[in-house]
């Protein structure tokens, strides 16, 4: 629960940062339709962030395509790591298994520099 | 007496003092005598197809052999042509010694055929150009130009030859050859910077070594191996240092990719890098913390401190560096952290990791690429040329020098050198089998190059990843103006491999999974140089296109 709470959050966030935030509207900008999944490895919590010319969409869930996912073993870990907001601690989650990602990896790290600027 | 012309000069003294072998290039009437002295000299000529394959060969060759590779360049288009070469090479800091041919000295401001001011064109991208102008001096003009592309950090030179003393004779007594040279002309740290540096290693936790060219052009895999074998540290080995250690070696963890690279480069607190430059690949070091210590190794003192400061800077050849590091450094054990490393670096690259395992339609690169490992094995040579294609090629394991090459991953970024590697690789090292990965796009620059290979009996296999486009291109413009705007980035359905037939060399056409082995044997069965031509998934986009994406976004 707490999981899906901090996705929607997070999508609240970004959608807000897109309209307001110059140097996150720049970095998003010229984007062309990239989804990212964030999801558990059973697909039963996820969210996915849709990223279009500069707009951030959101639809919930872990079951929509996409073009890369952040895989995480299970809700707990996710939001405990997510939350830390630390890079050491996602490097630690990834080298124990409990962190994987799937499609275009650089999505990821894109996504993720995307974030460390609104947040 | 006896008489010899200036272009018998140029073969003596390239046979008799550097032990040139094997040059490079395409005919041309300004050079009759340097050829004729080629002959003579028994030395062996690969006539190419088009001088900037030349140009780089002779790169390659440098790259495979740790010697100077020599092309020769006929005036004005000749020349023009391999200037695209000599750019790469100077980018690549290769020694290169380009001999080129010049309107007659004579015929000067007159409108001579293919009269031009080559020098002042190729100045600024070669470490030294001139003009021989006496044929007295041809020996020592050479002397000079092979100096200048070995010494300090290497680099292409050029050296033009005007017919006016190429087809004149003089008494050969006359014109000494200079003692054979044998430079060791090596710059050393001081003692305090080389015991900084080690204790700097010798207190890291996480430590990464990370070696570039110059450490494959230093040739250094001994004190290499001293250094990270006593010190524990992993190390990864990228550019033309590839496989100066083994991809298999315990302390080696290439098997977390460029991307583990990038994921994990924050983590560590101590970073050696040797004969490597920070350049936009590496994001120009941005993305390296503040507080990492770098211990930075390299031969040219400017290279130190460019992007990132150094915590310690320790100048001169990487091999020689080394050895004199390994004193220094204390034995150590960094196991536990070479697994989380290899642990992060197989979560990001899980999906990748499960393509290789599996046949699909249609066929991913990656999975070609795993095909072709699992056939050809990692006692051979890799080159991949491309934009995509660089990416899914260093996806290839090797145990050779230089055995993973992706030819057009240099700053200058130079799409169609793959072939020309792959033949200058297969000259260099007979014995072992050479693979050339080959984009589509990029197998046209220098397609013809197969006739070459067929001349002179270079059975290099050339795969070509047929994604039907620029495929770099076209993905970076799907993601910044749009599927629906695509501009000059689709080539189409192309059946190359019938043009490489037509030119006498070995064809196969592969659209399945369980086709890409049976091809492979066919082709190095063969003997002949062949081309495999694999139509690949157009809509897979490997990590490359948006990292040269994101570096071309202001």
């Amino acid at each position: 629960m707490r999981f899906s709470v901090l996705l929607f959050f997070l999508y609240r966030i970004l959608q807000w940062a897109a309209k307001h935030n110059a140097a996150y509207q720049n970095y998003v900008g010229s984007i062309h339709d990239v989804k990212i999944m964030i999801k558990t490895a059973d697909g039963k919590r996820g969210r996915l962030f849709i990223f279009d010319r500069g707009a951030v969409r959101s639809r919930s869930g872990g079951k929509h395509s996409y073009n890369t996912a952040i895989i995480w073993s299970d809700a707990k870990t996710g939001f405990r790591v997510m939350s830390s907001q630390s890079d050491e601690e996602q490097f630690k989650a990834a080298a124990a298994g409990e962190m994987k990602l799937d499609g275009m990896a650089f999505f990821a790290q894109w996504f993720n520099d995307g974030v460390k600027l609104v947040m | 007496m006896a008489l010899i012309n200036g272009g018998h000069l140029v073969g003596k003294y390239l046979k008799e003092i550097e032990n040139v072998d094997v040059v490079f290039g395409i005919s041309g009437g300004h050079l009759e005598s340097l050829l004729d002295g080629f002959t003579e000299y028994k030395i062996r000529t690969i006539d190419v197809r088009h001088e900037q394959a030349a140009a780089m060969m002779a790169h390659a060759w440098s790259v495979y052999t740790g010697r100077p590779g020599v092309c020769f360049l006929t005036a004005g288009p000749g020349f023009t042509n391999g200037l695209t070469g000599i750019a790469n090479a100077y980018l690549d800091n290769a020694p290169l010694v380009v001999l080129c041919g010049r309107a007659p000295l004579r015929d000067d401001l007159k409108g001579a055929l293919q009269e031009m001011n080559q020098i002042e064109v190729v100045r600024p991208i070669t470490k030294w150009a001139a003009t021989c102008y006496d044929i007295k001096r041809i020996p020592e003009y050479l002397s000079i130009a092979f100096r200048n592309a070995l010494l300090g950090r290497p680099g292409p030179v050029m050296l033009e030859l005007p017919p006016d003393i190429l087809n004149i004779q003089i008494e050969e007594s006359l014109v000494p050859m200079p003692a054979r040279p044998n430079p060791k002309y090596t710059v050393h740290p001081d003692e305090a910077d080389l015991k900084a540096a080690a204790e700097i290693i010798n207190n890291a936790k996480k430590p990464l070594f990370l070696g570039g060219s110059g450490i494959g052009f230093s040739g250094c895999s001994g004190p290499l191996g001293k250094l990270v074998e006593k010190t524990g540290v992993p190390f990864m080995l990228l550019n033309y240092g590839r496989g100066e250690l083994p991809d298999n070696h315990p302390l080696s963890v290439m098997d977390i990719g460029n991307l583990g690279l990038f994921f994990s480069i924050a983590r560590f607190d101590v970073i050696i890098a040797a004969g490597l430059r920070f350049n936009w690949l590496l994001q120009f070091g941005q993305i390296i913390p503040k507080t990492t210590k770098i211990v930075r190794i390299d031969i040219d003192p400017l290279e130190i401190n460019r992007n990132v400061e150094a915590t310690v800077g320790l100048v001169g050849d990487a091999g020689s560096v080394l050895g004199q590091l390994v004193p220094f450094v204390n034995e150590n054990d960094h196991g536990e952290w070479i697994q989380t490393l290899k642990g992060a670096g197989r979560s990001v690259l899980d999906n990748e990791h499960r393509i290789r395992e599996t046949a699909t339609d249609p066929i991913h690169p990656v999975r070609l690429v795993a095909q072709i490992q699992k056939f050809v094995g990692d006692d051979a040579i890799y080159i991949a040329d491309g934009g995509d294609t660089q990416y899914f090629g260093l996806g290839f394991t090797t145990r050779q020098k230089a055995g993973v090459v992706a030819s057009a991953a240099g700053l200058l970024g130079c799409l169609g050198t793959g072939l020309p590697f792959g033949m200058a690789a297969k000259l260099a090292r007979p014995d072992k089998k050479v693979v050339v990965l080959n984009g589509d796009g990029s197998f046209g620059f220098n397609a013809m190059e197969f006739d070459t290979m067929v001349r002179h009996n270079i059975p290099v296999v050339c795969v070509i990843n047929n994604d039907c486009a620029w495929g770099m291109i076209k993905h970076s413009q799907e993601v910044s103006i749009g599927k629906d705007r695509l501009q000059c980035s689709e080539l189409g359905v192309r059946r190359y491999e019938k043009m490489v037939e037509g030119l006498g060399g070995h064809s196969e056409f592969v659209t399945k999974d369980e086709e890409i082995i049976p091809a492979l044997e066919r082709a190095f069965a063969s003997g002949k140089p062949a081309c495999i031509n694999v139509m690949t998934d157009p809509t897979v986009t490997s990590p490359a296109t948006h990292l040269f994406y994101q570096s071309l976004k202001i």
